[in-house]
């Protein structure tokens, strides 16, 4: 073998440029390489390009590259995606059209010809306007392939109005849909936004950390974990800086509550960011919203400009010794980057891939500094917990969980949509308080309660309670009568929401949907969840297409197990909660797909 | 310190040790896949999974530090269940050749697929999902349908090589270890050392000068010191039939350990090499006693041709008694002539310490010169 000549080549300048301006280190990957992939130049030569000009291993980037769904490595058109995801599924099916992904796909492109790039997307979080569809930037939905011409001209499906409230409704993070111009700060502080701020800033960080752990708030992505006590471990921290960071990466099936709140009161959230920096002292937070939010990033960074300028953000707030900055990172497609140390690692600028805990975020989060990740929807209830007392908050319901949820509710029922309630709900209540009753000629099948990894309930559980699963805190029950009747049955609340399914929908195809979307947002770590839900997807294949055959059923059960057991994460961890609770009450329907 | 129980057996750990630690400090045996002593704990793999009392989800001893009243199972039903499936899951979509395979007896999922009475389940691809020998790399052998995605390989070469030509490219099933950007190993920066096939535990990474010549049980190895440098790393050489047929890795190795750089793996072809030197080779006009100048206008200089005349200027194979008398004469005869100044001495950094300290005596006390110098410090 012969030694071929290297010959030093300086770094591709346009490249350098890129990667200079989104500030030159690793966290600056994801942006690079979406820069290159919007003029269609990501290819090995330019990922290389890109690790040199940010001093990285060339399989750094191209790790990241190929990691996330919207980047591509092939030459693509204007992209529409069109969304994948269970809800959208159920639609298209109510709606006789199309349900195969492939189907659709070339269904759209037949539609809208050779000027577009036409791609799976997994849930795009548009569940209330499903079946939807991301035309390059812009959300669209309800569309079909039909509309394909008016999505051409720039139609862009109806936007829901949350605007007024439903019968039942106590309205805390929603109360300002509709009434606060989302981007005019002006109208935020008419109605009072920033108040909180303004008396946080009044009073030590200690008093409104202890104000906020009074309040016994929950955790509003899923878990439950006390937001209080997650900022007293950061706070506690000797280790600065500490960094805030917001999840606003909601990417789950069925979930939509975190975009509908950016959307219609950005400010809001913004507030209790900052709230929770001041608590924890930290000076700098970061969003991360993902990538197919790009309408919701532009109206939050529209947002943080504005309340820079009014100094409610930036450099000695308000006077104060307080300063704070908050950046808005954007994702690039991946599930994963929901669970917080995935996410940290995606800011970082690396795969999405979860790290080991501990440590928790808390002592080593970002830039291995104390990080306190919190859910879009938590901090939004932050802003109002300051502003009138963790009394109030607990006072807003007589039930021991203290607080209100923004809940939703989808599928067959006469009212999909978004609602804010207190905690103590039944699905019964759910479905005909709230969700207007099933369909005309709907009975009730099944609910998905909590979002994709959440539980299947059959109608005998439609009464039982709802709550965390990890239940109430201790300290803050004050009824224990209520903790007697309700423990009996508990529905796990995940991030609160439920899609009503009725006869029409088959189980087996159901499950399939959800699998469907695992397998293609499993990260790929860990062997149970990289193989089980692909073997799981597979084998629903076949139930769901007439080639069923003995022992599928006992299967699922046992990948169930091994992944619920000994997953590295809670992707995979909490895919077999779904399966589990079908295979349980639906058994018969799976013995019958069997055959 | 923290108490903890092990398989019912109450022990004191010191704070901070994981499961795995702690388990192997009592000599109980966790299986596992994905660590390596060596490198970074990753915990990807899941074999090394235990049953911690309380814990929802089991446990990977790799990964997971002890604590206080920790109540450890390593073997418990559910355990032993899940690693079994595990192992299945694997080998699924492993190709199922351990019967032509390389690695075949030195390869860990074959281990612990017998261990486990794991066997390929009937679905998943069995291979076929990626071209066979697929990188160019004169000495790495590289099949990825073999790869069970441990990335001791991606550590390896980050942690011991600091290369970082390996990475993990996709997600999910489709997840797949590829050097650089998707090149080659050689485009990704790689310098073959071989440390990526060193911790490969199953033949995804072999050596392609010794594929298909023998297998782990049909080599004798002998520990020796490399030769190349005064370093000193160690490593085994494989015999077969009294042939050396590839070096590999002594993980009890004092200097190196597991590392080894591409002359210490792969560079051991001259052992058999035709033209190896074996015997010193003096000019044919020095055994014969003559002075250079006495043959200075032969006509036979062969020094630049290929003539098959017999030359003066031959090299001539000689024992080594016959050489080093002639080196020595000739020595003392320009100290002599010349005064012992007129010489320097250079010793190398192939030499051993022992060997670098004698030339020190010949220079300073038998010659008598201070000029002497290393090349490692050049």
């Amino acid at each position: 073998m012969t030694n071929k000549k290297i010959v030093y080549k300086a770094v591709d300048p346009e490249i350098e440029e890129l990667a200079h301006h989104h500030g030159g280190t690793q966290e600056a990957t994801l942006e690079v390489l979406k820069d290159l992939g919007a003029k269609n130049k990501l290819n090995p030569a330019t990922i290389t390009e890109t690790a040199r000009a940010l001093h990285l291993p060339a399989h750094e980037t191209y790790g990241m590259a190929t990691f996330y769904s919207m980047l591509s490595l092939e030459e693509r058109k204007k992209v529409l995606r069109v969304c994948d995801g269970p809800v959208c599924w159920l639609k298209r099916a109510s709606n006789q059209l199309s349900v195969n992904s492939d189907q659709l796909i070339s269904e759209w492109q037949s539609k809208l010809g050779e000027d577009f790039t036409i791609e799976r997307s997994s849930c795009l979080g548009l569940c209330d306007r499903a079946p939807a569809v991301l035309v390059e930037d812009e959300q669209a939905g309800p569309v079909n392939p039909n509309d394909a011409a008016k999505v051409c001209e720039g139609w862009r499906g109806v936007q829901t109005d949350y605007s007024k409230p439903r019968q039942g409704e106590v309205r805390v993070m929603t109360a300002l849909i509709g009434k606060v111009n989302p981007d005019e700060i002006d109208s935020a502080l008419e109605h009072g936004l920033y108040d909180g701020l303004k008396k946080a800033l009044q009073s030590d960080p200690t008093v409104v950390l202890a104000e906020v752990e009074s309040s016994g708030l929950q955790g509003r992505g899923g878990a439950g974990f006390p937001v209080g006590r997650k900022w007293r471990f950061v706070a506690s921290e000797k280790r600065t800086p500490r960094y805030i960071v917001c999840n606003a990466d909601e990417s789950e099936p069925l979930i939509f509550k975190d975009r509908v709140l950016m959307d219609t009161n950005p400010h809001q959230l913004l507030e209790g960011i900052s709230i929770a920096g001041y608590a924890c002292g930290a000076s700098e937070a970061w969003i991360y919203i993902r990538g197919e939010y790009e309408h919701q990033a532009r109206r939050l960074e529209r947002a943080i400009e504005q309340a820079e300028a009014k100094n409610l953000l930036g450099k000695n707030i308000l006077g104060s010794d307080f300063s704070f900055k908050i950046h808005v990172h954007r994702g690039a497609g991946a599930y994963i980057c929901g669970e917080e140390t995935a996410l940290i690692e995606s800011l970082e600028g690396k795969r999405g891939e979860p790290r080991l805990r501990p440590p928790y975020p808390p002592t080593y989060g970002f830039r291995g500094q104390p990080t306190a990740v919190n859910n879009v929807e938590s901090f939004c209830a932050v802003p109002h917990i300051v502003k009138n007392g963790a009394e109030w908050w607990r006072n807003l319901t007589d039930d021991p969980t203290p607080g209100t949820k923004v809940y939703m509710v989808l599928g067959h029922v006469k009212n999909p949509g978004l609602f804010e309630a207190p905690f103590g709900l039944t699905l019964r209540e759910i479905i005909n308080n709230f969700g207007g009753g099933m369909l005309p000629g709907s009975t009730f099948n099944f609910a998905l309660c909590g979002g994709a990894a959440g539980t299947i309930v059959p109608p005998a559980l439609v009464d039982a309670h709802i709550d965390y699963s990890s239940g109430p805190l201790k300290g803050v029950t004050r009824d224990i009568k209520f903790m007697e009747k309700r423990w009996t049955q508990v529905i796990s609340m995940g991030a609160g929401s439920f899609l009503i399914c009725d006869q029409t929908v088959s189980p087996v195809s159901f499950l399939r949907e959800l699998l469907h979307f695992f397998a293609a947002e499993s990260c790929g770590k860990c062997t149970p969840c990289r193989v089980g839900t692909w073997r799981s997807l597979e084998i629903l294949n076949r139930m769901t297409s007439g080639q069923g055959q003995q022992g599928d059923t006992e299967e699922l059960k046992t990948l169930a197990a091994i992944m619920q057991d000994s997953s590295f994460c809670g992707l995979g961890q909490s895919v077999p909660i779904p399966m589990k609770s079908v295979l349980t009450h639906f058994g018969a329907e799976f013995a019958k797909a069997e055959k | 310190m923290v108490n903890i129980t092990i398989n019912g057996q109450s022990i004191q750990v010191e704070a901070g040790k994981t499961i795995l630690q702690a388990a192997q400090a009592q000599g109980i045996e966790i299986p596992t896949l994905c660590y390596h002593k060596d490198l970074n704990p990753t915990g990807n793999c899941r074999m090394c999974i235990v049953e911690v009392k309380g814990g929802r989800f089991l446990q990977a001893a790799c990964v997971t530090p002890v604590w206080e009243g920790m109540d450890i199972q390593t073997h418990s039903e559910k355990v032993t269940k899940d690693r079994k499936l595990t192992l299945e899951l694997m080998l699924a979509n492993h190709p199922q050749d351990c019967i032509t395979c390389d690695v075949s007896g030195e390869c860990e999922l074959q281990d612990l697929a017998y261990e486990y009475k794991a066997s390929a389940p009937k679905w998943g691809s069995k291979g076929g999902r990626y071209p066979v020998d697929s990188d160019p790399n004169p000495f790495i052998r590289v099949d990825m349908n073999r790869c069970i995605l441990c990335r001791r390989c991606v550590s390896a070469c980050a942690e011991i090589q600091v290369r970082d030509v390996w990475g993990v490219a996709k997600r999910g099933f489709d997840e797949v270890i590829v050097p650089g950007a998707g090149t080659t190993m050689l485009e990704a920066r790689c310098e073959s050392c071989g440390q990526c096939v060193a911790y490969c535990p199953t033949g995804a990474l072999s050596n392609k000068m010794n594929y298909g010549i023998a297998r782990a049980h049909q080599v004798t190895k002998v520990t020796t010191t490399c030769s190349y440098c005064g370093v000193g790393c160690q490593f085994d050489l494989l015999k077969k039939n009294d042939k050396v047929i590839g070096a590999q890795s002594n993980p009890n190795a004092p200097v190196n350990g597991m590392a080894l750089c591409v002359k210490g793996r792969y560079g051991y072809d001259y052992i058999h090499h035709p033209e190896r030197l074996k015997k010193p080779r003096v000019r044919r006009y020095l055994l014969e006693g003559k002075d250079k100048n006495d043959i200075r206008d032969s006509i036979h200089d062969t020094r630049n041709s290929t003539s098959k005349i017999e030359s003066p200027w031959d090299w001539v194979e000689a024992e080594w008694d016959v050489a080093l008398d002639i080196t020595a004469k000739k020595l003392m005869q320009i100290r002599d002539q010349f005064g012992a100044d007129s010489m320097g001495f250079l010793t190398s950094a192939k030499c051993t310490n022992e060997e670098n300290y004698l030339m020190n005596k010949l220079a300073r006390q038998v010659v008598g010169t201070n000029n002497i110098d290393h090349c490692a410090r050049l």
